[in-house]
């Protein structure tokens, strides 16, 4: 088993998932940063997207069944719109490209998010697998060519190719901007519109990616906490103080908050004034995933911040203690 | 046990956060007591928002509602209504519907523009596009569908077949609801009639086609079943039957 992304929070969650199940034999990761959490079985390759021949070395001498690929920056979550637009760029094919060469590969998973349904005028309230990707925002481009990449190499070299299109991904050490927006002492949100949107817990996200791997998932399958919640909404369980806005005051808006450290992009934009929602039930009927939070019990998880953290070992035990 | 120190990180609360929490929790106090921070549904419904509604709701119609026993309990369905341009039948129809019957009731044709979209779609509003009738109905939902509005009261206008495709699909049932509504008083009615089953089995979209006329028939059938305006006034009854 290969986790590309392995040092982000996501990807550490996987790997400590992956260390506790039976059917995995070894596990290898790649990314630019170190692991965040301790991992007993898991190898570690600390390497740079650019780095492509290096990448392709490590994971064809690995020679993996499963690669699951989350090498995806977020634009102003790690990394700025265009530094994150290169980062991703060059993991994904150094990734993909690298795993088509593996002889042994059955499978792979792909991280892809809501976004690549975009939110254009009449597009669907609440998308399911089967609608038409129309994607409206830089990230939505982005998971898109994820996704048609992992698509072209999964016809080519005939492998199951699982594309899961998670909801914003919140929890309290995940780098969401999302998550820093709605944690700001003042929030900005669409007066006009206050759209719906849904989001998973990074958790729940991480158990899907397991049961994608498990399952050798060969289909899109939206990941979405159930329920659903208005951008004042969060902002009054977070006990933050909301500013309405209407329309080109926004852009003022989001230099400030770029300005006291927590940018606004597009696709953030884009989730308050027109909402994100989407169906998340054919990731029960193929995966049997049913997430253990709801949205709003994410979203109040946010704000919870935690004044100890138990780091004593990893996997299931890991939990905070208000 | 204890935790050896090795075992804990001891994050000191920072006094800002305590700050921001208290004048959030001050300022915003007073908007939580009106706005209680309820969540919408899956589809962007607010039963909140709905309950405050409501009763301004019925100063505007006093809708008599029948018929249910028809519904299904828990299936989901697409019901059909008749609609009098400007009478925002679908909305006052669905709301009644809810609450006469426990479930939620989705209309169909919010716009996509703010600000009414996104208000109506508080209000149980669903596009007008086959793909969000197909998945409310996939998730049991009822579905209030309105008809081409027409100018009299008792015609039912044209069913729109491509948004009935999605209850074919979802294998649910289709039930006409015959709406009645005054422009100037408050009194308004909303029956639900039997399900309607195709005449012929069809594999091909002729399905949705013929099922859409077989629906208009019925809904006129049931407004003609109403009778005529009764004011108490006959020239007044008789000037309304236009």
């Amino acid at each position: 088993m290969l986790v590309s992304g392995m040092g982000g929070e996501l990807g550490s969650l996987v790997a400590a998932k992956l260390e506790n199940e039976p059917w995995v034999g070894s596990l290898v990761g790649i990314d630019v940063d170190p692991p965040r959490r301790r991992l007993r079985l898991a190898e570690f390759h600390l390497l740079q997207p650019s780095q492509r021949e290096r990448i392709v070395e490590v994971v064809t001498k690995f020679n993996p069944h499963v690669v699951i690929n989350l090498s995806v920056w977020e634009p102003d979550a790690r990394a700025g719109l265009a530094h994150a637009r290169q980062f991703t760029a060059d993991a994904t094919t150094a990734v993909i490209g690298a795993a088509a060469e593996c002889p042994a590969l059955e499978g792979m998973v792909v991280r892809s998010g809501l976004e690549v349904y975009g939110r254009g005028r009449n597009s669907p309230t609440r998308p399911d697998e089967t609608a038409v990707l129309h994607p409206t925002s830089e990230y939505g481009k982005m998971l898109a060519e994820i996704e048609r990449q992992a698509r072209a190499v999964g016809r080519r070299v005939k492998i199951a190719v699982g594309k899961l299109r998670l909801a914003p991904v919140l929890g309290k050490h995940v780098p969401s901007p999302l998550g820093r927006v709605l944690r700001q002492p003042v929030v900005p949100f669409s007066a006009l519109a206050d759209a719906p949107f849904a989001v998973i817990e990074d958790g729940d996200a991480a158990t899907a990616f397991v049961a994608a791997a498990h399952g050798r998932l060969d289909e899109p399958v939206n990941i979405v906490a159930p329920g659903a919640i208005t951008a004042l909404q969060a902002i009054l369980r977070g006990h933050r103080v909301p500013l309405a806005l209407v329309g080109p005051e926004w852009w003022l808006a989001g230099k400030l908050s770029h300005m006291v450290g927590a940018p606004i992009p597009d696709h953030v934009v884009e989730l308050m004034h027109r909402g994100r929602l989407a169906d998340g039930a054919k990731a029960g009927e193929l995966l049997g995933f049913a997430p253990k939070l709801t949205t709003p019990e994410v979203i109040d998880h946010l704000y919870a911040w935690e004044s100890v953290v138990r780091i004593g070992s990893v996997g299931g035990e890991i939990e905070g203690v208000a | 046990m204890s935790p050896s120190t090795g075992d804990l990180i001891q994050f000191p609360r920072r006094a800002a956060g305590r700050v921001v929490d208290t004048v959030g929790s001050t300022i915003t106090a007073p908007v939580r007591a009106i706005w209680p921070v309820h969540s919408v549904d899956d589809f962007g419904r607010d039963p909140h928002l709905i309950g405050a509604v409501t009763p301004l709701a019925k100063l505007r119609w006093d809708v008599t509602v029948g018929g249910l026993e028809h519904l299904p309990h828990r299936k989901g369905a697409l019901l059909v209504c008749n609609s009098r341009r400007w009478s925002l039948t679908p909305i006052y129809a669905a709301l009644a519907l809810s609450e006469a019957c426990g479930r939620p009731v989705r209309f169909v044709g919010r716009p996509d523009i703010a600000p009414f979209g996104p208000l109506l779609r508080r209000l149980g509003g669903l596009l007008a596009q086959p793909a969000d009738v197909l998945g409310a109905l996939r998730h049991d939902e009822l579905v209030l569908l309105p008809t081409e509005p027409t100018a009299h009261p008792r015609h039912a206008g044209a069913v729109a077949h491509r948004l009935l495709g999605p209850a074919v699909e979802a294998g649910v049932g289709i039930y006409p609801v015959a709406t009645m509504s005054s422009a100037l008083g408050r009194t308004a009615r909303a029956e639900v009639g039997a399900h309607v089953r195709p005449r012929h089995s069809r594999r091909g979209p002729l399905a949705e086609v013929e099922l859409a006329e077989q629906v208009q028939h019925h809904l006129q059938r049931m407004l003609d079943g109403f009778g005529g305006v009764q004011t108490g006034v006959a020239p007044l009854d008789w000037l309304a039957e236009g």
